[in-house]
């Protein structure tokens, strides 16, 4: 750390040189006494240290409300979110998933949660006009092989379902060259993704939106119920460095979660622990309609399909009626 | 800033050679920096850095004297205490019933925290709270403003606008069931961008970062003397990963106690946080507590506990020094932090006051 640069007193400066102290963290960490210890300063320079140090870390970092109701810079701007390519669907998130944060997707399996990602991978690569982030996706698979046959069905469908593109718009999108799958079985496999590739293909900006399907799989079998602290550690340092990315390179984390059934009530898995980490649960269920004989001519007629937002700082919780066509998720009205 | 050159406490030779070089005020010392000073007036840069830290001093504290803050200990009695407690005021909360457990509302001077499960409405209480902060005073409001230090990233300014919408909406059917001229008069400045505009949000993405701002806080407060509350949305989230060393967390929790603590009461702020839950794992059974542990339950004067029973919000004030352990039930509705069903309408003028704690107005106050 170049010393030289802040606003201090040259005997400061030295001081910090001598003490060994790198970094601007190293300071705030150590107490007011062992700085004056350390350092051998009076208290009155380690305030006036503090204060410097602090001042260059948060350097223009205020903003009004007003200002930020006000951008509309799509580069920076709150009111800019990311389509989920239903206007329905939109409509009941309020534009569509936030661009910072972790958004779960909970619910059983075959409800829906693969589609809706697997949709949201295409969306990302349209222009910012259409919804879209105008660059790639990571889809990280934890258990299940990823579905490329059923990926390459909706690209083929996409002027079907956004009807709302110009056709000469879709046709430009190389939708298969920009998703990128990543394979992560386990723990350590998964964690090196996060840290290095993960890290490396955002910073080059060749992606805007990271799935992870399943966050749950990834600690159903390892963990015994005395190892609780560990897999909350895991947990909490996974979540961390989720929201660290997300919020660096302005990019939605989305995460698959799957849920367990307690009596009559089904919640998402992996308990507060992980849902202290999420800005939004969504969750997914599909339920079998009385009355439909199993000879149904339409596919999934007899299904009901609700995608309910549980809880978000923005939204109401409220849901919505959608089904799964061959050209994917939309919502019913 | 404005402080003339002359009157600050450098030494006379020092004036004297800053005056001859053509500054005048304290302002104009700042703006050159240590090395342009050291080169218009021909001091080394240690003895230039040394003079602008005393100006420095001196105009923050010039600020902090006229703001009425305190830097020395001062002797009163309880009884001047009390009566200084009892005109402190209250930001109301939209919600009666947790406005009473509360005795009033959210305190000024004292810190109150908001622990609660994913979901269940703490950012929406302290995005309520950074609106009604700024209710005039002439509604029963404490006509402040307010900074938002955000961790999580989940202040959604949009979700502010509906907030302050419906605050703006229900001061406007007031002023038109009272028919006061000083209603009218406020509401001309208390408008949907006034409100955002006073609120000053500052967005920390880890421990160090929320540490530096917390350093900074006391000069920003002295510089926009009319915040009245200072909310940290949440202090847990920052803390309770990357920290091998516990005992460290601790002793820096504490530290950031101590100076919201200092904080509270020099600027007569109310200092808000949101904590998460976690479980604790007892014998035959786990609860669920308020993070970051037994210690940092110390640091909050009040604490508030937000939970569901099935489908319904409720909030129990856990911790008080004068109020007792009681829980409501609250709603959160597209205006806000709500009551369950609305407090039954009453047509007198003491009705329709937002603030049950306002005095009502004599006949020599009205002069």
């Amino acid at each position: 750390m170049d010393w030289d640069q802040f606003d201090l007193n040259p005997k400061t400066i030295a001081a910090l040189k001598k003490a060994d102290i790198k970094s601007v963290k190293e300071i705030l960490n150590l107490s007011g006494a062992d700085l004056q210890r350390l350092m051998k300063l009076s208290s009155a320079d380690i305030q006036c240290l503090l204060k410097t140090v602090s001042r260059a870390l948060r350097r223009s970092s205020m903003l009004t409300a007003l200002q930020l109701y006000q951008d509309q810079d799509h580069l920076t701007s709150q009111h800019q979110k990311l389509s989920l390519g239903c206007s329905v669907l939109d409509n009941l998130l309020k534009g569509g998933i936030p661009l910072v944060g972790i958004t779960e997707l909970a619910g059983e399996s075959s409800a829906g949660k693969t589609q809706i990602s697997l949709q949201l991978c295409l969306c990302v690569q349209y222009p910012y006009k259409y919804g879209g982030l105008e660059s790639g996706a990571v889809y990280i698979c934890t258990e299940d092989v990823f579905p490329s046959k059923r990926l390459q069905q909706l690209i083929d469908q996409q002027h079907k379902l956004r009807a709302d593109v110009p056709a000469e718009v879709i046709q430009k999108i190389r939708f298969g060259n920009s998703i990128f799958v990543e394979r992560a079985a386990d723990l350590d496999t998964f964690q090196q993704c996060i840290t290095r590739r993960l890290s490396l293909l955002l910073a080059r900006g060749m992606v805007r939106l990271v799935v992870i399907d399943s966050i749950a799989a990834l600690f159903r079998c390892e963990f015994s119920p005395a190892e609780a602290a560990l897999k909350a550690r895991y947990l909490q340092t996974f979540g961390a460095q989720l929201h660290s990315l997300s919020t660096r390179f302005r990019t939605p984390i989305m995460c698959i979660n799957q849920v367990w059934v307690l009596g009559s009530r089904v919640t998402p898995a992996l308990g507060i622990t992980w849902a202290n980490q999420l800005l939004m649960r969504l969750m997914v269920s599909r339920v079998s309609l009385p009355g439909h004989s199993s000879g149904a001519a339409s596919h999934g007629a007899g299904t009901r399909r609700t995608l309910s937002v549980v809880f978000a700082p923005h939204l109401p919780p409220s849901f919505c009626y959608y089904t799964v066509q061959l050209e994917g998720v939309k919502g019913i009205k | 800033m404005q402080r003339e050159v002359g009157t600050l406490p450098l030494a006379p030779a020092l004036r004297a050679r800053l005056a001859a070089a053509g500054f005048q005020t304290a302002q104009e010392l700042l703006d050159t920096g240590p090395g342009g000073l050291s080169k218009e007036i021909g001091i080394s840069r240690e003895e230039a850095l040394e003079a602008l830290r005393v100006v420095r001093q001196e105009c923050h504290g010039d600020a902090a004297r006229t703001a009425g803050g305190s830097g020395t200990t001062r002797k009163c009695t309880a009884l001047e205490l009390l009566e200084e407690e009892q005109t402190q005021g209250f930001i109301i909360t939209f919600c009666s019933a947790l406005d009473s457990i509360l005795g009033g509302g959210v305190q000024l001077t004292k810190i109150t925290e908001i622990c609660g499960a994913p979901g269940v409405g703490k950012t929406q209480l302290c995005m309520q709270l950074a609106v009604d902060v700024q209710i005039p005073e002439c509604f029963g409001g404490v006509a402040g403003e307010a900074v938002f230090i955000d961790t999580e990233g989940s202040f959604m300014v949009d979700r502010v606008v509906d907030i302050a919408a419906a605050c703006v909406q229900h001061c406007h059917l007031i002023a038109e069931a009272q028919q006061e001229e000083e209603h009218r008069k406020a509401l001309e400045t208390f408008s949907l961008e006034n409100i955002l505009s006073h609120i000053y949000y500052f967005r920390c993405r880890d421990y160090t970062e929320l540490l530096a701002q917390v350093y900074l806080l006391p000069e920003f407060l002295s510089e926009h003397s009319k915040v009245r509350l200072v909310v940290i949305d949440g202090i847990a989230f920052p803390f309770r990963h990357d920290f091998e060393d516990l005992s460290l967390r601790t002793r820096l929790l504490n530290g950031l106690a101590q100076q919201l603590i200092i904080i509270a009461n020099d600027h007569k702020s109310a200092v808000v946080l949101t904590n998460q839950m976690t479980t604790r794992i007892g014998q035959s059974q786990s609860t669920l507590v308020p993070a970051l542990g037994e210690s940092w339950g110390h640091a909050a004067t009040v604490r508030l506990i937000f939970h569901w029973d099935n489908s319904q919000r409720l909030a129990t004030l856990y911790k008080s020094p004068s109020q007792k352990e009681s829980t409501i039930p609250y709603h959160i509705t597209c205006h806000g932090f709500r009551d369950v069903q609305p407090p039954a309408v009453s047509h007198s003028t003491a009705g329709t006051e937002l603030n049950p704690r306002k005095r009502p107005r004599t006949e020599e106050e009205k002069q």
